[in-house]
């Protein structure tokens, strides 16, 4: 007996759907309850309190840390985006030998395997003011005097950003990129068209599912941050997640929870409205 | 040394071993531990957790070599112990905790208490701690989370803390230290670091790092404000909400016109922003110091008229603990303070609560150098053999006495902490 | 555009250098960290190196005076444990979930934003939630229940949405052809899906694996007691400062580097066979 069609998919799906469930949903639904109540040194006072909202929604705070997040959101989204397309374009449709490509991607991947805050402590011997490249840039003759917004900056967060996440734009669109049938592209050559026509007219609209999947990584990784701000701006720069790791630093857990509440929202509305411009699924259905 | 065959009552014990442990004083040498013995404490594995500068590993291998049963150190970053403690207290069986975190616990039975009788040092205590005064009689500051203030409870429940002596520890105090601010007397020029309101001199602007958080930057920010005229406080370490907002403005100010160059999150960060020579001047901790100096920089750990920052790490026994369990735990609380331990960490420039029985552990001129504020004789190596210090340096303050004597405030958990952190994340999105 | 024998278009040389400069920008702080990590034994963390040495790769393997090097070797085994775990669950229920959503089904929204949720919400939290739900439940957080199970909310979305990637460049043909020839569902996975997108499976593999390895915010409250490997090394940042890190940085590189060689040569090896098995026709 086989199963119907969407009987299959319940039983394929089920495992992920029990997991999220016990250990995603249930801890959702304890944050948005603790979200609600009062609280004292590290202990949550089980007391309806509505402050921990009000306070987010009638605070000039809750504008200015969202206005920091989505400013980084928006940096890094463009500059990955450009750096991951041209890359991945350069990848997919420059490099011939297969070997050769699957080496590069592999090598793309390799600086991510050693330990993200080891990595963190690397960059100030390079960007410091006595570090790597100021001294070139000294050297150079090209400034005359260390440059100190190179780090503990919103210029060190981004570039880290940058590096840390370009992969995660380059890996989907060079997938999107692979599946184009070749002989749109042979057509359009015949016809004349210059390079960058291809790119605008051929590529670019193939390839919307792998740029929507790639700027789904690209906000939640960067909404989702807190380290790496933290870190690279020398705790001076606050952010959505910023703030709600402060509090939970603290033991304040309903208003942190609070302000995940908020920003899971806000997120999810903002992937929402992703997928309703690039339909992914569509893919995928048969 | 105790004959393993025969039972013996605990006290007879420990009558026992403090003789034996005072004869041996002089050289040196541990005894009078295992002063307990029974068939199965070897199967007992007693989880002691705590930060870097308190679980060390060396420290791990010499209680294991001396105590009959297994310790287990376990070495995490403060949230994270903080988190366990609260919600997983069953995990761990020891903890140390500094005065700014042990506010958390208080009234929510996850510590129990220790009597003074159980740990055998209490007499020994440096009586800061054991009523809030110095050897010359004076009273120590109260301004924050002083010792006097966390080191009792007033019945065997723990629910409260008490003021005056009573018979129940809220746990063993292990190390105390009276931090400032770094220098790098190479970098600083010719202006003179004697106050903490050079903090806020704009001739230091970009060169200057706090360490980031309500606990701690909070009160060396405070400091400085108050010393530099800008803001007047009745308790520095327990503002109210007028004294905060007040606290915050001046520091957003600060903040713009770029005075600070960062808040360093861990030691590490703090050692990097002064040996680079990134900052000048920052809040740090005596490890760092010496970590820094150990390079072949210069640092010193300014004394400044305002007086010192204090704080102190106490370890405390979680309530779970009961049985031969127990009685292991404070073996080990007491085998930590009778002087391996101690000298240890003191050479990371940290004070143990009983110099009498860090004394022997330490060479003389070690002993003199650190304690005393006496010029070094000889080369002063760091915990872990590197040399830290030439000769006929003396250490930056002086004296025990002279450094803990000039307290200005405590590490601190304000009242209003609740309040302090939402207008600290204001200061931090400015 | 791929054609041999072509001559290479201008472009080319443009993007070469790009992607060249983005090397550089990627390697460099691996770089300094391995660099640093051959630092000799008087000096810091940061530049210039004075001198050149394995003395701080001798610290971390011989414990020379435990120079704040903690417990790296159990932790590490602890972290390569899970992390094996993690991966091969993350691949199978991954693997599972994509092939149910190659049909649409009632539902299917739903897990997909639950699991964007779980990516989305920052870690300490949803560590945090698991250990609280977990304490109310009466049951001790270990690390093969709670410490497993919070990291595979991590995991499984990102496996989730590569599978997604997989089956969106899956030409439905072979297997269109091999229902044709009365292959039953389960055959037609075995035979020629799975084939045909087992790169992509292995790479969810190493995907899990990975961020197993690295993951520390979620997992640090559900692993009871023993630290993971991010978590020993955060708990040193707190206080060692010696190029120690550095040695582990680099030694920990270099163990991940053999893996994807592994998995490289696995790959090519398959694909290589499936060359084979095509042309024997």
């Amino acid at each position: 007996m086989t199963p119907s069609p969407r009987m299959a998919s319940w039983l394929q799906v089920a495992p992920m759907a029990l997991i999220l469930f016990c250990l995603v949903l249930v801890p959702l639904a304890l944050i948005i309850t603790v979200s609600f109540m009062d609280y004292g040194f590290a202990e949550v006072i089980p007391e309806l309190l509505w402050e921990n909202y009000l306070d987010i929604f009638t605070s000039s705070l809750t504008l200015q840390l969202y206005a920091q997040t989505f400013k980084f959101v928006a940096i890094v989204w463009a500059v990955t985006f450009l750096l991951g397309f041209t890359i991945a374009y350069y990848l997919v449709f420059h490099v011939r030998s297969g070997a050769a490509r699957a080496i590069c991607f592999a090598a793309c991947a390799i600086p991510f395997w050693t330990s993200g805050p080891i990595r963190m402590v690397s960059w100030v011997p390079l960007l410091g003011r006595e570090g790597l490249v100021n001294k070139a840039l000294l050297g150079m003759g090209l400034i005359a005097e260390p440059l100190s917004w190179l780090l503990y900056s919103e210029f060190s967060v981004v570039i880290v950003y940058i590096n840390v996440l370009t992969l995660a734009m380059l890996g989907p669109i060079a997938n999107s990129m692979s599946k184009i049938d070749h002989s749109l592209i042979h057509a359009a050559r015949d016809q004349g068209a210059t390079e960058w026509q291809i790119i605008r007219l051929v590529i670019f609209p193939l390839i919307k599912p792998g740029i929507a999947i790639g700027s789904i990584f690209i906000i939640t990784a960067v909404m989702g941050d807190s380290f790496i701000v933290k870190q690279m701006s020398g705790g001076q720069i606050n952010t959505a997640v910023g703030a709600i790791t402060t509090e939970l630093n603290a033991f304040q857990y309903p208003p942190a929870a609070a302000k995940s509440v908020v920003m899971l929202v806000i997120v999810i509305a903002l992937v929402a409205s992703i997928l309703r411009l690039v339909d992914i699924r569509k893919e995928l259905a048969k | 040394m105790v004959n393993n065959n025969d039972k013996m009552t605990r006290r007879s014990l420990l009558k026992g071993a403090a003789a034996v442990t005072g004869a041996a004083a002089g050289s040196g040498v541990i005894t009078g531990f295992p002063t307990i013995w029974a068939q199965n404490i070897k199967d007992i594995k007693i989880t002691h957790i705590g930060q870097s500068y308190s679980t060390i590993k060396n420290i791990q291998e010499q209680a294991n070599k001396d105590l009959g049963f297994t310790i287990e150190m376990q070495t995490v970053d403060l949230t994270t112990q903080m988190n366990r403690m609260l919600t997983q207290p069953k995990t761990i069986d020891l903890a140390d905790v500094g005065n700014t975190s042990l506010r958390y616990f208080r009234g929510k039975n996850i510590v129990q208490p220790v009597t003074a009788k159980e740990y055998k040092w209490w007499d020994k205590t440096v009586p800061l701690f054991r009523d809030g005064t110095y050897p010359n009689g004076q009273k120590a500051s109260l301004q924050g989370f002083a010792p006097i203030k966390s080191q009792y409870y007033t019945d065997a429940k723990g629910t409260d803390y008490s003021m005056t002596p009573t018979e129940w520890l809220v746990g063993v105090p292990l190390y105390y230290n009276a931090d400032t601010l770094g220098v790098r007397p190479d970098l600083v020029g010719n202006v003179k670091i004697d106050s903490w309101a050079r903090l806020l001199d704009p001739a230091f602007k970009g060169k200057v790092a706090l360490q980031d958080g309500v606990n701690v930057g909070v009160p060396d920010a405070a400091m400085a404000l108050e010393a530099n005229g800008d803001v007047k406080y009745v308790d520095k370490g327990n503002m109210t909400k007028a004294e905060i907002d007040q606290t915050i403005a001046k520091l957003i100010e600060y903040k713009k016109a770029g005075q600070f160059r960062s808040f360093w999150t861990n030691f590490d960060q703090s050692v990097q922003l002064m040996a680079s020579g990134e900052v000048v001047l920052q809040s740090m901790w005596s490890p760092a110091v010496t970590e820094v100096r150990t390079r072949g920089i210069a640092c010193t750990f300014q004394a400044l008229k305002e007086g010192h920052r204090g704080w102190y790490i106490m370890m405390l026994a979680m309530s779970h603990l009961e049985g031969l369990k127990r009685e292991c735990a404070i073996e080990y609380m007491n085998w930590y303070n009778s002087g391996w331990a101690g000298a240890f960490i003191s050479r990371q420039g940290f004070y143990n609560t009983i110099p009498e029985n860090v004394k022997p552990f330490m060479t003389p001129n070690e002993y003199a150098y650190w304690y005393e504020g006496k010029p070094a004789t000889e080369n002063v190596l760091n915990p872990f053999g590197k040399v830290m210090e030439k000769t006929g340096a003396v250490r930056d303050g002086g004296a025990l006495w002279d450094r803990m004597g000039n307290i200005g405030i405590w590490n601190t958990l304000m009242d209003e902490d609740r309040y302090l952190v939402r207008r600290w994340q204001d200061f931090i999105a400015a | 555009m791929r054609d041999t024998g072509q001559r290479r278009p201008r472009s080319f040389y443009f993007l070469l250098a790009l992607f060249v400069v983005y090397m550089a920008f990627l390697y460099g702080p691996m770089l300094c960290v391995f660099i640093l990590s051959f630092q000799g034994p008087t000096g810091g963390m940061s530049f210039p190196m004075v001198g050149v040495s394995l003395h701080w790769f001798e610290v971390l393997f011989g414990g020379a005076g435990g120079q704040g090097v903690g417990d790296m070797h159990n932790s590490f085994v602890r972290s390569m444990r899970m992390a094996a775990i993690v991966a091969a669950l993350t691949m199978m229920i991954a693997v599972s979930a994509g092939m149910a959503y190659r049909r649409k089904f009632p539902g299917s929204d739903f897990v997909f934003y639950a699991s964007i949720a779980s990516i989305v919400m920052p870690g300490i939290f949803v560590g945090f939630g698991i250990a609280l739900a977990f304490n109310l439940l009466g049951l001790e957080v270990q690390w093969f229940s709670s410490g497993i199970g919070a990291q595979l909310t991590w995991s499984l979305p990102f496996g989730l949405l590569i599978m997604f990637i997989i089956l969106g460049r899956f030409n439905p043909s072979y297997e269109e052809a091999a229902t044709d020839l009365g292959a039953t569902s389960w055959q037609r996975f075995r035979e020629v899906i799975l084939p045909i997108i087992l790169p992509g499976v292995i790479g969810i593999f190493m995907a899990g694996f990975t961020s197993s390895y690295e993951e520390s915010a979620r997992t640090s409250l559900n692993v009871g007691t023993g630290n993971t490997m991010p978590m020993e090394i955060t708990g040193l940042l707190t206080s060692a400062t010696s190029p120690v890190l550095f040695a582990v940085g680099t030694v920990t590189t270099l163990f991940s580097f053999a893996l994807v060689i592994a998995t490289l040569l696995i790959t090519i090896g398959i694909a290589k066979r499936r060359q084979m098995r095509l042309s024997a026709h």
